[in-house]
């Protein structure tokens, strides 16, 4: 039977959905990237290179003739043929660099590039869409939001970055200081992450999600006021490498549930600032400082009860 | 059904009571709606003067909390106490209410002052102001009814952070507060 030409479907890549490397790299006809272009804790990559050294070793030990659909050459051999529009490095693919062709055949765990642009990403936030407003709070379209009013944003590559939401920090108001985990320190979903600190009243903040610290924002340690003028891009407060991402962010709120969470929690809020009689108002803004309304104990009391901390 | 003065013989009913001056109109303009919308009987009683007591020099507004306590600790002869004012109103946490109440108590209270286009820079329109005074009034009339905020965006109990919240809701009850409200009123009249 003669050999049938292999032809070269049209796969439709769904609207917000990215290739994954090895698909841009035409390894694979179809694969999306469903790890946020975290290659190094990526299963299917780790599956991927595992075949790919499989190939080396068999190429060692068995050479087999050349024929043009057989693995003759090491994958970086193969790699480095490719034409240049299908090498994109994944910082070319998320629009995180202009230009860049994958210098290391798509072995990003070991790539001097891909460590520059980790370094680089993690000092300088992702710009933010101007943020909703819903019940008077600002809310940042497609970050992960605890109920203890602190904020996850998985980027890619896998790092989750971590600050307090609008709603906590107009709650905490202007902070006398913050402290932050040190670099390397496990934090735990609900637990205690780090503490916030106005009048010489120390409250704790529980942490969204699973993961070892890898970076905090030394900007916000000297000039706390960043929470309170960009809660969701410049005051962000650290970065996490998460250790049980999937999980964590079903436990978040997100879109719809975000903004439901935020509008109850402000009735909340209300009833619990005028305990003495049950009453309801309709209109308002919060003030930009709702603690400049209470100090000491009336802080504390407050801010434990929306930090859901202890 | 509308009348001037106090009635010892009618409890069931609304007491309107303007804080400071207040356009008659915009006061007829109430109790008609909520005649209507809520079948009470609407009454007035003598305005009050402008409660000094509760004016904030900082925010140069009035506390409303402390208008509501005011209200509260007076003996009213009727089902429910509308305070209606064109002062500028806020809680402690919020920057300003367009108006405040109760939760299933007697007492409440709107300000006009917010509701105005011209606040915020518009033509005049005394058909949207007028709509939103009622929307105000229905909305803090229903909490002292013991409704709470309505998920429903065009149920006017609907919580309103802006003035937009305001006109995207309708002037009506949605069927499920609206339920809850007749059901209220029905516990009062048995």
């Amino acid at each position: 039977m003669p050999k049938r030409e292999k032809k070269e479907s049209m796969k439709i890549v769904p609207p917000g959905k990215k290739k994954c490397v090895w698909m841009e790299a035409g390894v694979v006809s179809y694969k999306l990237c469903d790890n946020n272009y975290d290659c190094p804790t990526c299963v299917y990559d780790h599956a991927m290179q595992t075949k790919v050294d499989r190939q080396k070793e068999a190429a060692l030990t068995r050479p087999i003739e050349a024929s043009p659909d057989q693995f003759t050459h090491s994958w970086v051999d193969k790699m480095m043929r490719l034409p240049a529009s299908k090498r994109k490095c994944r910082y070319m693919i998320t629009g995180e660099v202009d230009r860049k062709i994958c210098p290391n055949a798509y072995e990003c765990g070991t790539c001097s590039f891909d460590r520059m642009m980790q370094q680089r990403l993690q000092a300088e936030p992702l710009p933010v869409k101007t943020p909703a407003e819903v019940a008077g709070f600002e809310l940042a379209d497609g970050f992960y939001y605890h109920e203890g009013h602190t904020w996850a944003r998985p980027e890619y590559g896998g790092r989750v970055r971590v600050g307090l939401d609008d709603f906590a920090q107009k709650l905490v108001g202007r902070l006398k200081r913050i402290d932050l985990p040190h670099i390397g320190h496990q934090l735990n979903q609900g637990e205690t992450g780090f503490t916030v600190t106005r009048n010489g009243d120390t409250v704790g903040v529980l942490s969204p999600v699973d993961g070892i610290v890898s970076r905090v924002n030394d900007k916000i340690l000297n000039n706390p006021e960043l929470i309170n003028r960009s809660p969701y891009e410049q005051g962000w407060l650290m970065i996490i490498e998460p250790t049980k991402l999937r999980k964590n962010l079903k436990g978040l709120y997100y879109g719809e549930e975000a903004s439901s969470h935020i509008q109850a929690e402000k009735d909340r809020l209300f009833e619990v600032a005028n305990e003495e009689f049950r009453m309801a108002a309709d209109g308002g803004e919060s003030v930009e400082d709702i603690s400049g309304e209470m100090e000491g104990e009336a802080w504390v009391k407050l801010a434990k009860t929306f930090l859901r901390s202890q | 059904m509308i009348s001037e003065g106090g009635n010892a013989h009618l409890p069931l009913c609304v007491m309107i009571c303007s804080i400071g001056p207040v356009d008659p109109f915009v006061r007829d303009q109430v109790a008609e709606c909520v005649s209507c919308q809520c079948r009470l009987p609407c009454r007035f009683s003598p305005e009050m003067t402008t409660p000094a007591y509760a004016f904030d020099e900082k925010r140069q507004q009035y506390n409303s909390k402390l208008i509501l306590r005011y209200l509260m600790d007076l003996n009213h002869r009727s089902l429910r106490f509308l305070a209606v004012t064109q002062l500028d109103l806020f809680v402690p946490i919020l920057k300003y209410v367009f108006g405040l109440a109760q939760i299933e108590g007697q007492c409440a209270i709107i300000s006009t002052y917010r509701l105005r286009p011209e606040y915020y820079g518009h033509a005049p329109n005394p058909a949207l102001f007028m709509e939103r005074v009622k929307k105000t009034a229905l909305h803090e009339l229903g909490h002292t009814m013991g409704l709470t905020h309505c998920r429903d965006r065009r149920c006017i109990m609907h919580s309103a952070t802006t003035i937009e919240d305001t006109d995207v809701k309708r002037a009506r009850f949605c069927p499920t507060c609206h339920e809850i409200f007749k059901w209220q009123l029905e516990q009062y009249v048995s």
